[in-house]
């Protein structure tokens, strides 16, 4: 099966790089924890701001996670190495191979998620994390992986990838109900916002991890992004020309 | 048997390869030359699905080849004239990922990469990412990668570029026995001597255009079989003759440094390339 091939591929580089790949997952969110919820500190919603904060770290920190893993990584394979073009030739179902490369993306934004939840733990804040909170990451994990694949095949050059990620995920990290409410954000903004999968996600997470309910809306709006990220990167795969 | 059918590839205003008509037979060794830019590696492209034709088809054992048919593309390899491996991967590693790309059973994929790994005096270098290897060595893993599925098509996009010429030598004998077992080969080289020596057929293309398919031997016969190379202030030029009597003749007129040899498919292809140049 063709999702086991790309699964071992990312299980090797994974291997390789565990330490890198570690790291990496670890420093950005962590200087948030303490620059923003411990030198910092305030309160918010009557709460400790940690409370606030750290689930909307652990949702972006999967968004980066499976984000980073893939767009990348396939954009070198694909423009640099030309390592894609063997994939193309092989008879490995392409879809397949994008399935692979969600799964495994996904994987590795929940595995960025957890070290932050481990790190978090000897802070004393009572923050519940249980299997929705872990589908909800893996949802958001698969989301950003596919728009990963996506914006690493419509790329033409190397820094079109960073290049979208600083135009785009960087303002989703700190605007989508990750450092502060989303409702604070002006009307018409807040609205464009609040649909954005990041938010989603934050907001999802919150609720579980302070025992609250929450709304299986936010599910489907992860959801239909999957479903049209899937399709563009199919899109491209099945139908573009020269690859 | 691999027919290509008014294949035709167009980027916007440039046409990359036009009208390509083409029977290649099960088990044939053939040759696809031009000059830079003729559209061969265009060709080699779409017949391994990265390319996908802007007219025409191609017909494998008579069923199309598309990007969705997995069971044709099962029988073919493709060796491409970039190093398309993943740099940080070993050899093995670039081995295993090709098998499961190709759904090789594992056990076959393991004997197999032993096999060709020692053949190709790789079996060394086994735990070596690709990164660290010389081009040479990434060129014979890229062939070795190709081999490990067992395909019954070979698509060879100049496989010796940067070998030494005793590891060229060696990929000959590979390639040579290879096509011995029927297995057959489509294969693009600037060495002329790589596909006067190996190939049975050899289509010249310029401008994405067919303009002759045969033989090696018909075409040099055609040209004469004999070459007199004179050189004329500072200037190399050859006279081509049919038999060497000809030559011969021609060759003891002649004042300047000159010397006869036998043609090569070298000069077939200089001389055919001359033609086309003057025409453009």
């Amino acid at each position: 099966m063709g999702i086991i091939t790309v699964l071992w591929e990312k299980w090797v580089e994974f291997r390789r790089d565990f330490y890198k790949i570690t790291l990496a997952a670890m420093i950005a969110p962590l200087m948030y924890i303490l620059v923003f919820g411990m030198g910092i500190q305030t309160i918010s919603h009557g709460q400790p701001y940690l409370q606030f904060l750290i689930p909307g770290v652990v949702a972006l920190t999967t968004m980066n996670g499976s984000f980073n893993a893939i767009a990348q990584n396939l954009n070198v394979q694909r423009l640099y190495e030309k390592a894609f073009d063997q994939v193309m030739i092989s008879p490995t179902p392409l879809w397949q191979f994008i399935a692979g490369q969600i799964i495994g993306g996904s994987l590795r934004g929940i595995y960025a998620g957890c070290i932050i939840i481990l790190l978090v733990l000897p802070i004393g804040i009572s923050l519940c994390f249980n299997g929705w909170s872990f589908l909800i990451m893996f949802l958001n994990g698969a989301v950003f992986s596919t728009l990963g694949v996506v914006v690493s095949f419509y790329a033409r050059t190397h820094t079109d990838v960073p290049r979208f990620s600083n135009y785009v995920i960087m303002p989703m990290a700190y605007l989508c109900n990750t450092f502060f409410s989303s409702d604070n954000i002006p009307h018409g903004l807040r609205e464009v916002i609040q649909y954005l999968p990041l938010s989603q996600t934050s907001g999802m997470i919150r609720s579980i991890a302070n025992g609250e309910p929450f709304s299986y809306t936010g599910i489907g709006i992860l959801a239909v992004y999957l479903v049209v990220l899937m399709a563009l990167s199919f899109g491209f795969l099945y139908k573009k020309k020269n690859l | 048997m691999i027919e290509l059918k008014n294949l035709t590839k167009k980027y916007d205003d440039f046409t990359a390869v036009d009208g390509l008509n083409l029977t290649i037979e099960t088990g044939d060794f053939f040759g696809l030359l031009g000059p830079n830019g003729a559209g061969k590696s265009t060709t080699i492209g779409m017949l391994s699905t990265l390319y996908l034709p802007t007219e025409g088809e191609i017909l494998i054992d008579g069923e199309k080849l598309t990007r969705k048919n997995t069971a044709l593309k099962r029988r073919i390899s493709v060796v491409t004239q970039e190093y398309s491996m993943r740099q940080d991967m070993t050899v093995e590693e670039i081995m295993e990922y090709q098998g499961r790309l190709y759904f090789v059973p594992k056990k076959e994929q393991r004997e197999r990469t032993q096999e060709l790994l020692e053949f190709c005096d790789l079996a060394d270098y086994r735990r070596r990412t690709v990164r660290k290897l010389s081009g040479g060595m990434k060129r014979k893993l890229m062939v070795c990668r190709a081999l490990l599925t067992r395909p019954d098509i070979l698509l060879l996009d100049e496989p010796t570029a940067g070998m030494d010429a005793l590891a060229r030598r060696q990929m000959w004998n590979l390639l040579k026995q290879l096509n011995q077992n029927r297995l057959t080969i489509l294969l693009t080289t600037h060495y002329m001597e790589e596909a006067e020596i190996l190939c049975g057929r050899v289509g010249l293309m310029d401008r994405g255009r067919l303009k002759e398919v045969d033989t090696p031997r018909a075409m040099i016969e055609r040209l004469g079989r004999y070459a007199v190379d004179c050189m004329t202030d500072g200037e190399m030029s050859s006279r081509f003759f049919e038999t060497q009597k000809e030559a011969i003749r021609y060759l003891s007129g002649l004042e300047e440094d000159a010397s006869l040899r036998n043609t090569t498919l070298e000069d077939v292809f200089l001389y055919k390339a001359g033609k086309y140049l003057e025409k453009r």
